[in-house]
């Protein structure tokens, strides 16, 4: 059941493939729950470009963002409350690599 | 003498009009291998001659003719096939914008030519009477009168000393009129709109008399092992064609991508660093120039990225058409960091930059400092001469901008850079700098290892001495929490020593976000014949990045220096993700110091002799 109200924020080449750079979502409070009821607005190739089914995670090439803070670098369980902001950038943006992965 | 280099260091005595060739010596390209390395050797043999003459280092003028300005290929520099070899490196024993050593980089073409024409390196020292150019023709080199040049702009000199010089391969590195009226922040452009941008190297070729230098030739880089280069090269250039960063996402968007991601991290300094969140950051971001005012890109030579922007502002008050950038840097600087959200305004500002030949970022952080020192009522407003400088002001910006370049009205105080601004205001910290450099786009209470390398930047407060953000931000290599001052030391070291063989091959640092150190130990190595390892590479990074310090222990910097702004040390972020951060420094420095063997930021004797440094 649906019971938080979410703002995503789309930004790069994500902006011109689904024609939207801001979305108010009402979702579960999970982040798969997230991802699938955009996908829902989106279609289900927005699914495939953030989810990683195999792995069950978000895709480790991109940055999604919750509140500002990367969810790589966020502890324990993570889940989502009305209000929350999502940032989620393509995997396009990068840094210097010494020992490239 | 190894492949990859042209073997010639031209020596110009501008008080004597005297020009030599000399060697490259191979004993010393082992070590230091060119650009900055090479650089910095030949910098701290000048240091030591000065003081055995009885010459204090700290007495060293930065805009006299003791100053020594280097200009520096490497031996990636034009060889076609070698990632991003499009660039050189300028040094100089002094910045007149911070005292500390002279340092910037540039891309285009002017490197590569250099090569072409004959030479790795121009030593430059002493300075002209008169208004002179240097031209450098398939290995003839020449000093001529720029009487009819000095007063020109950027674009003016490079087309006419073009025309004039003609031939293959021909291009133009120069000053514009910020250079010659010593703005502190003046910097060398070549191509038009490529810059050695920092340490103020522009006004030391100003008060050198030295305009230009014209360089064109069609010689050809030697390589020692083609088949072997041909092989490692095909393997890197495939890699940053599969890299999403290298191969999309700065084609697409060109470095201000950054502007959305650094903003949402909450580390996108406004208004002189008040706060790390812009509300208005997507007006001035990637993706809004691209959907705005970009219509096309540019690549520096032999450069498969191109994340160079052209673009036009058609119509309306910042009218501009046909320019380039800008980037994620100079938007920051003119736009976030004066809190102006008209990108076409940023777009003019920046274009007058490159026009008149300074820095966007230590002049928009100047421009923010003034700002900030305005509406907190420490500039009386009569001494601004009827310059609006709030907040936000589009039009007081790019006004401030041609009156810095012209030392006009309150341009000339600006024309200082904003650590001399502010002291002359009573208000030394409201500057945002780091040993006088004026600190770029990214808050390091937002992300705590770019604080550490801000305040270890022997050039001073400077990203891409040592880009952490990588790790912090963007996950390369690996991800760590931005906001823990805990494990940023070593990454700060290993950023800092690679850093410098890739200024030292010389390339584009951006090459990095696909390759790593094997590759580059596999491309020095097919090019030059010699066998480097991974560590051999880093080894020769750390002893380049020693060796500077060691010169700028010797013009006065030490520990005291390795510093930060108050207000990044002790005012709380008030709001974004970093709510409540301030930047740990001493913390993270203590163990920085530690990896790096100094007492106090200098080098110990030990550090000295294992990374085999004679002094």
């Amino acid at each position: 059941m649906p019971n938080v109200s979410v703002k995503v924020l789309l930004f790069a080449t994500f902006r011109k493939k689904y024609g939207s750079k801001e979305l108010i979502i009402e979702c579960d409070g999970t982040i798969k729950g997230l991802i699938n009821s955009v996908s829902n607005v989106l279609g289900r190739e927005f699914y495939d470009d953030v989810y990683d089914e195999k792995r069950g995670m978000v895709r480790d090439d991109l940055i999604f963002a919750i509140n500002g803070r990367n969810i790589k670098d966020l502890k324990g369980n993570i889940g989502l409350k009305d209000g929350d902001v999502v940032a989620i950038f393509p995997p396009l943006a990068g840094g210097l690599s010494p020992h490239t992965l | 003498m190894p492949g990859g280099y042209m073997g010639k260091i031209l020596r110009v005595d501008l008080s004597t009009g005297a020009l030599r060739t000399e060697p490259i010596l191979e004993e010393v390209a082992r070590k230091y291998l060119g650009g900055k390395g090479y650089a910095v050797y030949i910098l701290y043999n000048y240091l030591r001659e000065y003081e055995f003459k009885g010459i204090s280092p700290p007495d060293i003028n930065p805009l006299g003719p003791e100053n020594v300005l280097i200009f520096a290929t490497g031996p990636g520099t034009g060889i076609p096939g070698f990632p991003c070899s499009g660039r050189y490196h300028v040094m100089a024993l002094r910045s007149p914008l911070t005292g500390s050593i002279g340092s910037a980089n540039s891309g285009g073409e002017w490197g590569p030519f250099l090569k072409f024409s004959g030479y790795d390196m121009i030593v430059i020292e002493g300075a002209s009477e008169e208004p002179v150019y240097l031209s450098i023709v398939n290995g003839v080199a020449e000093l001529r009168s720029a009487g009819d040049l000095w007063g020109k702009n950027v674009f003016d000199t490079c087309r006419i000393l073009s025309r004039r010089v003609g031939g293959k391969n021909t291009s133009v590195a120069c000053i514009g009129p910020a250079g010659e009226n010593l703005v502190r922040m003046a910097c060398i452009v070549n191509d038009e709109h490529r810059a050695a941008g920092r340490t103020g190297l522009g006004a030391v070729m100003g008060s050198k008399k030295l305009k230009a230098i014209v360089v064109s030739g069609d010689e050809k880089v030697p390589v020692a092992n083609p088949d072997e280069f041909r092989e490692v090269s095909r393997r890197c250039l495939e890699t940053m064609r599969k890299n999403r960063v290298t191969g999309e996402g700065l084609p697409t968007y060109g470095t201000s991508i950054l502007i959305n991601v650094i903003n949402t991290a909450g580390g996108l300094p406004y208004k002189n660093w008040q706060t790390g969140v812009n509300p208005y950051a997507d007006k001035i971001s990637g993706e809004t120039l691209a959907e705005t005012y970009l219509t096309g890109r540019r690549a520096c030579w032999g450069c498969t990225i191109g994340c160079g922007r052209v673009t036009s502002v058609p119509s309306g008050p910042f009218q501009i058409i046909g320019t380039e950038g800008p980037e994620y840097e100079s938007i920051w600087a003119l736009g976030g960091s004066t809190g102006v959200k008209d990108l076409d305004a940023i777009v003019k500002a920046n274009h007058y930059c490159d026009e008149f030949g300074m820095d966007p970022i230590s002049l928009g952080s100047t421009i923010a400092a003034a700002m900030e020192l305005y509406e907190r009522g420490y500039i009386p407003k009569e001494d601004l001469q009827g310059l609006d400088l709030r907040f936000g002001n589009s039009t007081a910006l790019v006004e401030a901008v041609w009156r810095t370049a012209y030392r006009v009205g309150f341009g000339k105080y600006l024309a200082l850079g904003s650590k001399k601004l502010c002291e002359i205001y009573g208000h030394p910290e409201i500057s945002m700098s780091v040993k006088g450099l004026e600190m770029p786009a990214y808050d390091p209470r937002a992300m705590k290892g770019i604080g550490l390398e801000y305040a270890t930047a022997n050039r001073g407060g400077c990203h891409v001495t040592g880009y952490t953000v990588s790790v912090e931000i963007l996950g390369i290599p690996e991800k760590i929490d931005p906001l823990t001052p805990e494990g940023k030391a070593k990454w700060a070291k290993l950023f800092q020593d690679f850093a410098c063989v890739v200024n030292s091959t010389v390339n584009c640092l951006f090459s990095t976000f696909a390759l790593g150190v094997k590759d580059y130990a596999d491309l020095l190595s097919a090019v030059t014949g010699w066998s480097l390892s991974e560590d051999e590479i880093l080894r020769i990074g750390e002893r380049i990045y020693n060796l500077e310090r060691v010169i700028i222990n010797r013009l006065g910097f030490d520990g005291k220096d390795d510093t930060l702004p108050r207000r990044l040390l002790e005012e709380p972020m008030p709001e974004g993700p970093a709510k409540g951060h301030i930047v740990e420094l001493e913390r993270m420095k203590e163990e920085y110091y530690r990896l790096r063997g100094w007492v106090n930021g200098i080098p110990t004797a030990e550090k000295l002799k294992e990374l085999e440094i004679e002094l």
